[in-house]
């Protein structure tokens, strides 16, 4: 029998989570087949492509919020309800990331899409104009 | 037979001759002496004095003939010479003028190939040049933005508090919606 390629695995792990499944044990069936098919090094693209799966088929993303300063409850809102309206899924789930290198400014990551409006994007954009 | 003759020789000693001074004995003997001399000479002396004497002769006009024929030839040979010389000189002018025109040529051919060589090489150390100058420029706009946004950024990072970043956060939203 073929082995499942990983984007089959990862839209069988959407749907089983989308069921109701619990991760932890969805974890170990998908830990045990790419330990099976020796591709135990390939777990984080798995992981990647699951969240693809999800954020493609309009039921969740996973997005990955910098920023310089910690967010308010508000500026939370208002990013689950942007992602939500421009990736079109029902369920947004943020990742805060602090850093200051950004200066300023917010950017969004989510498996498919990217927005960068930090200052340093900015700065770097004027440096690579001049 | 020679003293019948000294005998009568000295019967007419006394007689007119001696009568002149001359011992006709004496001439007689003398006489004869030179016959003998003068026979001996012709028989044995003189045809080996003549032949000598001919040979030398005959040894001298051939040589003299030989001398002619060698001045002779002499003279062609130099007439020869000059001819030889005078087409020389033509043939030396000839190759002289050519070497020379060949010469002209080539100085000419290096001289254009010097100049197109120069000219390869100015154009190649201003094309050089350039690209080292926009390199430079280019450095320099590179360093020159590098600082700016240095300066920007510590600027900002001045600026930008808290409460400022939140109110971009909020406009950058709204420039995305």
């Amino acid at each position: 029998m073929a082995a499942l390629s990983r984007r089959q695995l990862a839209a069988y792990a959407a749907d089983q989570l989308l069921d109701g499944r619990g991760p932890r044990a969805l974890s170990k069936e998908l830990a045990a087949v790419l330990v099976h098919s020796k591709r135990a090094n390939q777990a984080e693209l798995l992981a990647d492509d699951i969240a693809y799966e999800l954020e493609s088929g309009g039921r969740a993303a996973n997005a990955t919020v910098t920023t310089a300063h910690e967010l308010s409850e508000q500026l939370r809102k208002d990013i689950v309800s942007f992602v939500k309206k421009s990736v079109d899924v029902k369920e947004v789930i943020i990742d805060e990331v602090i850093d200051e290198s950004v200066i300023g400014g917010v950017r969004v990551d989510t498996a498919g899409h990217s927005w960068d409006k930090t200052l340093r994007r900015k700065l770097t954009q004027v440096q690579e104009a001049v | 037979m020679i003293l019948p003759v000294t005998q009568f020789a000295a019967d007419n000693s006394s007689s007119g001759i001696s009568s002149l001074g001359i011992n006709l004995k004496s001439f007689v003997f003398q006489l004869i002496t030179f016959l003998i001399v003068l026979l001996i000479l012709r028989r044995w002396v003189f045809p080996k004095l003549v032949a000598t004497l001919e040979a030398r002769r005959k040894a001298l006009e051939d040589s003299l003939v030989q001398a002619k024929q060698t001045e002779e030839a002499l003279q062609s040979a130099e007439k020869k010479v000059g001819e030889m010389l005078q087409e020389a000189r033509v043939q030396a002018d000839a190759i002289l003028a050519e070497a020379n025109s060949k010469v002209d040529a080539i100085i000419a051919k290096g001289e254009a190939s010097a100049s197109e060589r120069a000219a390869r090489i100015v154009a190649e150390a201003e094309e050089r040049l350039g690209l080292e100058r926009e390199r430079l420029h280019k450095e320099l706009r590179g360093e020159l933005a590098s600082l700016v946004a240095t300066a920007t950024e510590k600027v900002l990072r001045q600026k930008i508090n808290a409460q400022e970043d939140r109110k971009l956060i909020e406009q950058s939203l709204k420039e995305l919606a």
